[in-house]
């Protein structure tokens, strides 16, 4: 509201964007506008072809003639029955001065304008400003000719300790050292500001400040939300977005690796990673959950996100129906929809780490090692080739001397966990041996063979299973139903676990070899049945096989899942591994080893179980086997992250109401309409979509994203809704200013650090942030930046400059996400099983964007100062300021450690005298002098404290036990105590987490 | 809502810190609210997690008897989609209740063996048996009922109360939610977007109450921190902060002075909400021998009581693991033992301190189930999916019409026949009760005025006195 005055104070002629649209797009187009499905009456307000032409005997606007213009006649109409818009509406009313407005510009002429944002930007030229000593640069013309005009006047430059402060705390998330303060203050050289700004540009620290914002827009987590929320590992992508920032990577290569890094030629694997960026969305593994259903949602995330973060649009306002306030009908909502349909995934996913498509993702240091490892069994599989023709001949004299020695036979040994043999029992449907409930524990990521002979009487069976009694029982077994041989692997019959069965039936009344083979990748693709050595058809009934079994049952031969066996079994063998063919083949051999010798003619199978054998015998492949042990070992230790990847084309089609399953009208991929043109030479997919956000012609994508830069540094954006360009959107605050910085920003090569640079080297930036009680009435906002910024630190900050300040903060980019001190109990109460579990040491102390985010249960005190929650895509940021921020930093742990560290350091390097510590602390946190006033309080509070401490020792000690880092033993405890509790003052300060 | 301008202006004027409006969760609420009188000033929701059986608790359907282990036919189920857990079931046998039905009070409404205490208050109550709900698996359902959406990111009811109407209190926060888990069991998780403010700001989040370490986090002060430490600390914060205040002008100061000034008094009032040594012996054996045991139903449902005394506006409890797919005829009665006395004993107690009247209590779950069993039907065991269509929840107290029952389902208890009442239906009720237009309380975000109820939601005129 009060922006909006302001805007009318400037306001000369009437303009159709900044003074018309609001009022018709807030009160009119939920009715009257673009969306088709819903208008009222036919008439059309948003087009001027429509509003202009004649309905119905009537003109809705008539230009220069108010009062024939059907639109006035019935917003001014005192008949209830005709007057719009309808009190049915809702939400607010229609104000006297909007309808004066209105009536001023059909005045005027009634003239239209395309919305502004879709309108391709052109650098406008900086106006002059009557004071032109403050200038420094065209950010300043802009805001300060506006000042000249609203009759204000830049505010001074701030203190030089207040701009280092929050020139840090902008750039790098950190506050200045007490040395970096005074380095500055004590630099007179003309260059000193822009010697910081390029110092805090170029520190490692910066990606780490920038890679926050961008991880909540992208909805980067640790877990997959939703109902089971279960674990993820997409610390790659995070780290991949910290080295972009850390390169200065421009933001047009930023926006093309991200969207389409899998798409470019030849992608680099961290190109592929960056695509991690559309697989952040959340996820379900929810029992019971439609497949479809959620995959739909996920596709639409992505169109969501894309449209919140470049194009600042709520195109998916137009999921369900045409857009009601931009020209967005639903076809458009479809068609972009399109561009992220084909990835090959599912809705139901795995719920203990990533879900298909993803990639082995190496650090460098890791990719050596995994290189150095490869090199290795490479070498070690080329001598292995090399050695053969001795080998060869070595076996054929082993084969030579079996013939002359007694009967000796084999079978394969690694891995042989069960080796049962039975010799003439009968299974009569009741009796079943049981072998207990330690041995055969598989699970679903584990590989196994059970192997057995059967002769079955024709009846329903259990031949081998650990399986609970019941059909499709928890657990795992191979039966016969129908005589077919069929292999279940359940955790929940009824919808998570496996079933496979043999195209053909076993015949009765003889005996048959059967197996199944399981190679513990949670696909019936990785199971294989064999009968009688060869491996049959398979039909897969079921493949959904993605969750622990808790194991129950006893493994038990002839009886499982509420099935008994009729008819005999013999030579019972599992192995803890997944045999090979030739394996599997040589098992129901009849013939030994010497029998095979002793053949002048073998079959494949028996020369195969000779090979087998005399390798198993003599090792000579110890070493290659050895180097490919080493190998897959440490391969499977490589973190992974999920990617984008193109799958086969999937139709997709206008869905009815936003639903899954009512799929209208067939689109193809395509961008907006009204947006940019698509080039022809443009590939129709994710790649095309993202060279058409990065061209230059582009209307929407440099302003947002330079609109949240500046949101970054001054708190709102140029347009306050930097979610929302659109018809509903706030009108910028100075629009030729978002429209230089927007062309500056493509035409210098999307450079990121250049566009901030140009921001923080203005005077406006420079500014005190001291409003006048004038400012204080007629900005409160502080939407004209007559006044520096002066804004609560953001939820990472806070305790990021608890860590730093204190010294307690560990410095190290990148790495697996931490657990950083969370009160107990938190996940257990409401999700069950673990609790959180805080990590020791280092992990307690790394920088918030580090820490493990639960989306369901978001870190609390990081929610507390406003976070986003990660489950959604989030760009706007939000400041509250609550008793909850306060009980917080007092008493949580995480800032009662940092205040005695801080204390520590008060003690050990801020001079001998109480008041030249404090002034240290003072110093450490707000990178000033306290005043005499605040000097003395600090003091008389310490010396409080220092009493209560003399004289309770005991209470000292305890409240210097917050946190696990330890205490510094040579200092006095009630001394420290006291500095702690000086230190968590400071801490508490409202200045201490407000950038100044 | 005072806006910082006002704010400013009488800070300007010398008045120093004034009751400011935003403190926990607004005790102002919205310029203009409430729309009209309110007959609720304050709702105690006790939502059931996972899914109650309305067979086998209120809807009471004597033909299933004949229909047993019959197919539900296909006419009844009429293409309604199945979850992902019975969709591969080959048949679907009607399963009854296995547990017995009677009538109970003037209002002879018919209850379930299972809630004897229920069943005594049902004269009180208001049924809504045709209850239905547009997902079918529980993460939506549940954001669905709290959110009115069945994707995150919406503001949850007591969210837009506290929004709306602000508090009763300066004490305690508008919102507050507490969790039971079902004991033995481990049943659905929560989630913290249940009681999350959405797009709203973030000071509208519902405070959970817990029942291990602080009740409100971070309330304690540290070990050898003395209350005397305590004030001396802020009497000084205070200063160091005015300091500033006066300095900058800036009245966001005089809030955070304010925001500990309240921080104080919440590690006095929470602490005395949560002790209970003053309530008499007949309250608790009212409330059952659960309610001494902190993070028990019973508990909540005692403490809520206190939090309404307080002027609490949304008091938010969850009781968990109602999601019975198998097994119900031994999982249910555990849930109704846990459940079944202290709720009755709410309403009691409200009553019995004049508080029933503007007091609204709600109680059910985000879906009912389904009358055909899930997996093994044997003669003493069986179990029931996900159902949408139909199920019951009972509401009491302020500005409802006790002793009636809405709606109807057919005779398998699976279509509603009569009367159907929409989650958001619900929810404009609510609403209503607490003095609330559903279509007017909106807030702008992303271009759009959004709603608890979206674009929907009627009255359900019958259920209001």
């Amino acid at each position: 509201m009060l922006a909006q005055a302001l805007v009318l104070m400037a306001a000369a002629a009437v303009e159709y964007n900044r003074d018309i649209r609001p009022i018709l797009s807030d009160k009119c187009f939920a009715c009257h506008g673009p969306d088709s499905g819903n208008r009222q009456a036919g008439l059309r307000l948003d087009l001027e072809s429509t509003a202009k032409a004649e309905l119905r005997r009537k003109f809705p606007v008539v230009a220069g003639d108010p009062d024939r213009s059907e639109v006035i006649r019935r917003i001014e109409s005192d008949n209830k029955a005709l007057r719009m818009p309808p009190a049915y509406a809702g939400h607010e009313k229609l104000t006297a001065a909007d309808g004066a407005m209105l009536r001023r510009w059909i005045e005027e002429g009634a003239r239209w304008q395309k919305h502004w944002s879709l309108i391709e930007p052109r650098r406008p030229q900086p106006p002059a400003v009557k004071d032109a000593s403050r200038v420094r640069n065209p950010v300043d013309a802009f805001l300060f000719a506006r000042l000249d005009r609203e009759g204000l006047k830049p505010s001074p430059e701030a203190s030089r300790a207040t701009l280092i402060r929050r020139l840090s705390l902008d750039l790098t998330g950190l506050p200045p050292t007490p040395a970096e303060v005074d380095e500055f203050v004590q630099d007179r050289a003309d260059d000193a500001y822009e010697k910081v700004v390029d110092r805090l540009l170029a520190s490692p620290r910066y990606a780490e400040r920038m890679a926050i914002r961008w991880l909540e827009a992208a909805r980067y987590a640790d877990t997959n939300g939703y109902q089971t929320d279960g674990v993820r590992d997409m610390w790659r992508w995070r780290d991949w977005v910290i080295e972009a920032f850390d390169r200065n990577m421009p933001f047009d290569r930023f926006t093309m690796e991200q969207l389409a890094g899998d798409l470019l030629p030849k992608p680099a694997l961290s190109q592929k990673i960056a695509t991690g960026f559309h697989r952040n969305h959340r996820t379900t593994a929810e029992g019971g959950i439609i497949d479809e259903e959620f995959r739909v949602e996920y596709v639409a995330d992505r169109v969501e996100t894309t449209a919140a973060v470049w194009l600042g649009l709520t195109l998916n306002c137009a999921r369900c129906h045409d857009h009601k306030y931009d020209p967005l009908p639903q076809k458009d909502f479809y068609r972009f929809f399109s561009f992220f349909n084909n990835v090959p995934e599912k809705g139901f996913v795995y719920n203990f780490g990533n879900e298909p498509p993803f990639v082995k993702a190496p650090t460098a240091e890791q990719q050596k090692k995994w290189d150095d490892l490869d090199a290795r069994y490479q070498a070690a599989r080329n001598e292995w080739s090399a050695s053969a023709p001795a080998r060869q001949l070595q076996q054929r004299e082993w084969e030579r001397s079996l013939t002359a020695k007694p009967d000796q036979d084999w079978a394969p040994r690694e891995g042989l966990i069960v080796d049962r043999k039975l010799e003439d029992v009968r299974f009569d449907g009741k009796r079943a041996i049981d072998l207990g409930t330690d041995v055969a524990k598989f699970n679903h990521r584990d590989p196994l063979t059970l192997a057995v002979w059967v002769k079955h009487d024709g009846k329903n069976g259990a031949i081998l299973t650990r399986a609970e009694d019941y059909w499709e029982g928890s657990g795992y077994g191979l039966y016969l139903v129908d005589g077919k041989l069929r292999f279940h692997f359940t955790m929940r019959w009824t919808d998570l676990g496996m079933r496979v069965e043999t195209a053909q039936p076993l015949a009765p009344g003889q005996w048959h070899h059967v197996a199944v083979t399981y190679d513990g990748g949670m696909k019936a693709a990785g199971t294989h049945l064999y009968i009688d050595g060869r491996e049959a058809a398979m039909k897969v009934l079921f493949d959904q096989h993605l969750w622990p079994v808790d194991h129950k049952a006893p493994l038990r031969i002839g009886a499982g899942s509420g099935l008994g066996f009729e008819g005999e079994i013999d030579n019972v063998r599992i192995y803890k591994r997944a045999l090979t063919p030739d394996e599997i083949a040589a098992l129901p051999l009849k013939q030994s080893l010497t029998g095979i010798a002793n053949l002048a003619e073998r079959t494949q199978a028996q020369q195969a179980k000779l090979d087998l054998a005399f390798v198993d015998t003599f090792a000579p492949d110890a070493a290659m086997r050895k180097a490919k042990a080493g190998l897959d070992a440490y391969v499977a230790t490589l973190p992974t992250v999920m990617v984008m990847q193109e799958g086969p084309v999937r139709d997709a089609f206008i869905l009815k109401r936003g639903a899954y399953d009512a799929p209208g009208e067939k689109v193809t991929a395509g961008t907006p309409g009204e947006l940019s043109p698509f080039k022809p030479e443009w590939p129709v997919n994710r790649l095309g979509l993202a060279k058409w956000l990065v061209d230059r012609t582009h209307p929407l994508t440099a302003r947002v994203t330079v609109n949240r830069y500046w949101q970054m540094l001054f708190g709102t954006g140029i347009v306050k809704t930097v979610e929302d360009f659109g018809s509903q959107g706030e009108w910028p605050m100075h629009p030729e200013l978002l429209d230089w910085l927007a062309v500056e920003f493509m035409e210098n090569g999307w450079n990121v650090k250049g566009i901030l640079k140009t921001m923080v080297m203005s005077s406006a930036y420079r500014q005190a942030s001291k409003p006048t009680a004038e400012l204080m009435q007629r900005d409160p906002e502080n939407r004209l930046l007559a006044r520096g910024p002066r804004l609560r630190l953001s939820h990472e900050m806070v305790r990021d400059q608890a860590l730093a300040a204190s010294g307690l903060l560990v410095e190290r980019q990148g790495g697996p996400s931490v657990k950083p001190y969370q009160p107990p109990g938190l996940w257990n109460e409401l999700a069950g099983g673990k609790d959180y579990q805080a990590d020791k040491g280092e992990g307690l102390y790394r920088r918030t964007l580090y820490t493990y985010w639960r989306r369901t249960i978001a870190p609390p005190s990081m929610v507390n100062f406003d976070s986003p929650t990660r489950e959604t895509c989030f760009v706007r940021e939000g400041r509250t300021n609550t008793p909850l921020q306060a009980l917080n930093l007092m008493n949580d742990v995480t800032y009662l450690e940092a205040a005695r560290k801080m204390a520590e350091r008060m003690l050990r390097e801020g001079g001998d005298s109480q008041a030249a510590r404090l002034r240290y602390g003072f110093r450490l946190l707000l990178a000033r002098e306290p005043s005499a006033g605040e000097a003395s309080i600090l003091a008389r509070t310490t010396d409080e404290f220092r009493q209560t401490y003399a004289a309770d020792r005991a209470a000292a000690v305890k409240y210097l036990a917050q946190g696990d880092a330890p205490r510094d033993e040579t200092l006095d405890a009630a001394e420290l105590a006291a500095y702690a509790g000086a230190a968590s003052l400071i801490l508490n300060l409202d200045e201490a987490i407000t950038k100044e | 809502m005072i806006t910082r301008r006002l704010f400013f202006s009488r800070t300007a004027t010398g008045l120093g810190i004034p009751a400011i409006a935003t403190l926990l969760n607004g005790k102002g609420g919205l310029a203009g609210l409430p729309h009209f009188a309110p007959k609720a000033k304050r709702i105690i929701y006790l939502f059931q997690s996972g899914g109650p059986s309305q067979m086998e608790l209120f809807d009471y359907k004597p033909k299933l008897v004949e229909y047993q282990n019959t197919d539900l036919p296909e006419s009844v189920r009429g293409g309604q989609r199945l979850t992902g857990m019975s969709a591969t079931q080959s048949s679907f046998p009607v399963v009854p209740s296995k547990f017995q039905f009677a009538r109970h009070g003037q209002s002879a409404a018919w209850v379930s063996e299972l809630l004897p205490h229920t069943a005594k208050i049902a004269d009180r109550l208001t049924f809504v048996k045709s209850m239905h709900t547009e997902a079918i698996n529980h993460d939506p359902a549940v954001t669905f009922f709290m959110t009115g959406f069945q994707i995150a990111g919406r503001p949850s009811m007591g969210s837009w109360l506290a929004y709306g109407l602000g508090a009763e209190t300066e004490d305690l926060p508008a919102f507050v939610v507490m969790i039971s888990p079902g004991q033995g069991g481990t049943g659905q998780p929560l989630y913290d977007r249940l009681w999350g403010s959405g797009f709203l700001p973030s000071r509208y989040q519902g405070v959970k109450f817990r029942s291990i370490g602080d009740p409100v986090l971070y309330l304690s002060n540290p070990n050898g921190f003395s209350p005397a430490n305590r004030r001396q600390y802020l009497d000084s914060l205070k200063a160091m902060n005015q300091l500033k205040a006066d300095e900058l002008g800036d009245p966001e100061i005089g809030t955070r002075i304010a925001q500990y000034e309240m921080a104080f008094r919440m590690q006095t009032s929470v602490p005395e909400l949560t002790d209970l040594a003053r309530e008499s012996p007949a309250t608790f054996e009212l409330y059952g021998p659960d309610s001494k045991k902190p993070g028990t139903f019973a508990y909540n449902c005692l403490l809520a009581r206190r939090l309404a005394e307080r002027g609490v506006r949304f008091i938010q409890l969850f009781h968990r693991d109602w999601d019975h797919h198998g097994k119900l005829p031994e999982g249910l009665p555990k849930r109704c033992k846990e459940t079944d006395q202290p709720a009755a004993a709410l309403i009691q107690d409200l009553k019995q301190r004049g508080m029933l009247d503007d007091t609204l209590v709600i109680w059910g779950g985000e879906f009912g189930r389904t009358v055909y069993c899930q997996g093994r039907l044997t003669a003493d065991d069986y179990g029931r999916d996900h159902h949408p269509r139909c199920f019951t929840v009972w509401m009491a107290g302020g500005g409802v019409k006790p002793g009636v029952s809405i709606g109807e389902t057919d005779d398998y208890g699976y279509n509603v026949v009569r009367d159907p009442v929409h989650v958001h239906d619900l929810q404009a009720t609510i609403l209503h009760l607490a003095g609330i237009d559903h279509t007017r309380l909106t807030y702008k975000y992303m271009g759009r005025y959004f709603r608890l109820t979206d674009v929907h939601g009627k009255l359900v005129k019958d259920a209001i006195a």
